[in-house]
């Protein structure tokens, strides 16, 4: 399958994650990986399924490489009626307020403007033992398993 | 085989700038090079023990040694166990990445008096740095001086309860310390208008959180975030933000010190047990700042490059470290021409007190093993200790 791996992302844990995703999907997908910085709501009609991962900054806000994405879609309001994504988001719960919220909002940028959303959205937490990638594959090979069923 | 690069420095700095160089050129010989056996600078020993979250960029910069092929120097001070032109000969880059690690003084009269500390010495302690001086005593009444995040950071931390420090790593000693301190009020004084404080909001939040604090604002304003603090604390210790209130002088006034501050309402003072200044770093003299950086940005360019806190001063936190890394990693990569006959790491055969990144991860799993139920690490503290784990195991 044709799988598109975006990433938005303030210190790196973003980017990190979705190179684990990439890195853990290439041997059966054919794969591409990019900043939603060097992205355009366009990139997502290309591939099958568009997987990004999210973190939140500020007061549960987008970060600062998903921001021009996110005012991208907001000002030229693409029809992404025919774009299927799954997002995971990377959050701290020590912020209880706006935990996941940056993925929650770019995710409901998405919806808003048609696109598809497949699963749940997990959100990996900073304060918990967990690694990312030990939640995020899992997450990533099931939503992909149901989609070739 | 890719051009030598030498980092020194491997704090977020340091190693977000590798990390850009690899990312782009993978076959770059990356030596990160760094005074302390350990690496990672001020995530370490500077973001709040409290403030676990924040060092998971940490796991990042591990992977530059352990997938990305950079190297760790550890225990390797520039400017005492090799000089920089002996660097610059041997490289064909050097990258200075070394922080700043003076406090900036108050510059008023009485700056140097007994009692007065400054936030990053104060951090440094609490932090457990193998470098530090002894936890001060504060005494009944700590005044900070400066309302950054770092200001705030201090704040946090003596206004916490012990149960707040829960899954920190805030270690054994400190914790004590901060409990034998009976902190009955603390005061924080800025220059500035609460409403153009350099804090962030969610910082401010974050106190709002604390169960112990009262919060109260001397000079009423419209700076939102704290303004709901204010409202929403009346826990038995009081904390007064006093902005608009520029200090000027510092005195020792019956065994305790009196700050003197201008404020809209005229002079007044403030009695203080100690006097915490939060309000910047500077070099801490062990390299010529001034100089190392007129180099760097002196056309044609040589192979000197400065990065971080070294570069900008003490303004900026980790996601500006990493923007500034990769614009920096794109310059160097646009002039570099490597020279095959530079020896690199080789120049530090003869450096057998040298710690590498496998030492690191001894260091980090036994620190992780050994925390107890209520912290998420218990750091190894003296120097001694970071460079003979085995000591450590056996104790
Ligand atoms: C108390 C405090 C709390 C902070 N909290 C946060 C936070 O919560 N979030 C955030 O985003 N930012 C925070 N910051 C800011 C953040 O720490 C800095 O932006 C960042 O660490 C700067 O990185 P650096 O690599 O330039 O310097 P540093 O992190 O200081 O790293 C410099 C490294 O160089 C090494 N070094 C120094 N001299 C030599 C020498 N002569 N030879 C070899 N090695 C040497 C040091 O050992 C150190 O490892 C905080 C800063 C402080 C002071
Ligand atoms: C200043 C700051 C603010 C944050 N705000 C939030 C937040 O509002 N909600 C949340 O879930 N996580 C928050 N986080 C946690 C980050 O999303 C988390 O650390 C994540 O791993 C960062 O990923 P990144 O490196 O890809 O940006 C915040 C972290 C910091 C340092």
């Amino acid at each position: 399958m044709k799988i598109a791996i975006f990433f938005g992302t303030e210190t790196g844990n973003a980017e990190m994650l979705a190179e684990d995703i990439a890195t853990g999907l290439e041997a059966e997908h054919e794969t591409s990986l990019a900043d939603l910085a060097d992205s355009s709501p366009e990139d997502l009609k290309v591939a099958e399924l568009n997987v990004i991962v999210c973190s939140s900054y500020g007061e549960g806000e987008l970060p600062a490489s998903a921001k021009p994405f996110a005012a991208q879609l907001a000002d030229s309001q693409p029809d992404l009626s025919d774009v299927r994504f799954a997002i995971f988001g990377l959050g701290d719960s020590e912020y209880a307020e706006t935990y996941g919220f940056g993925s929650m909002k770019l995710a409901e940028l998405l919806v808003a403007r048609g696109a598809r959303a497949l699963d749940e959205r997990p959100v990996h937490d900073a304060a918990s033992a967990d690694l990312p990638e030990d939640v995020a594959l899992p997450w990533v090979t099931a939503i992909i398993d149901g989609l070739a069923t | 085989m890719g051009a030598k690069i030498a980092i020194v420095g491997a704090g977020p700095s340091g190693c977000y700038t590798a990390q850009a160089l690899l990312k782009r050129a993978p076959d770059l010989e990356i030596d990160i090079i760094d005074a302390q056996p350990v690496p990672y600078g001020l995530v370490r020993y500077g973001v709040a023990a409290d403030h676990q979250g924040t060092k998971g960029v940490a796991r990042q910069f591990a992977r530059l040694f352990t997938r990305q092929n950079a190297r760790f120097h550890g225990n390797l001070r520039l400017g005492h166990h090799i000089t920089l032109p002996d660097l610059r000969r041997a490289y064909d880059v050097v990258v200075l990445a070394t922080g700043l690690a003076g406090d900036r003084a108050l510059g008023i009269p009485g700056d140097g008096l007994p009692g007065v500390i400054g936030s990053g010495a104060l951090t440094r302690a609490l932090y457990e740095h193998p470098d530090a001086a002894a936890l001060p005593s504060l005494g009944a009444h700590p005044v900070i001086i400066g309302t950054g995040n770092v200001a705030i950071d201090v704040l946090r931390l003596l206004a916490k309860t012990p149960d707040e420090l829960h899954g920190s790593d805030l270690g054994p000693a400190p914790t004590d310390w901060l409990a034998a301190q009976e902190i009955r009020q603390i005061t924080v004084v800025g220059r500035s208008r609460a409403s153009a404080a350099r804090f962030s909001p969610v910082m401010i939040k974050e106190l709002a959180e604390l169960s112990r604090v009262d919060l109260r604002l001397r000079f009423p304003d419209d700076a939102e975030a704290l303004n709901t603090a204010v409202a929403a604390t009346s826990g038995p210790l009081p904390v007064d933000f006093r902005f608009e209130s520029r200090p000027v002088a510092l005195e020792q006034v019956d065994g305790a010190l009196r700050l003197t501050v201008e404020t809209p309402a005229g002079p007044e003072q403030i009695s203080a047990s100690s006097v915490i200044s939060a309000i910047g770093f500077v070099c801490d003299g062990a390299l010529d700042r001034a100089a190392l950086l007129q180099e760097a940005d002196a056309a044609p360019p040589g192979n000197l490059y400065t990065a971080g806190w070294f570069r900008t001063g003490s303004v900026g936190a980790i996601p500006q470290c990493r923007d500034e890394a990769q614009a920096l990693a794109v310059e160097i990569l646009d002039r570099i021409t490597p020279d095959v006959t530079k020896p690199g790491r080789a120049i530090f055969a003869a450096h057998k007190s040298i710690v590498d990144f496998d030492h690191w991860q001894r260091l980090d799993a036994l620190e992780l093993s050994s925390a107890p139920g209520n912290r998420c690490r218990q750091k190894i503290t003296c120097r001694e200790e970071l460079l003979n784990p085995a000591t450590h195991e056996d104790a």
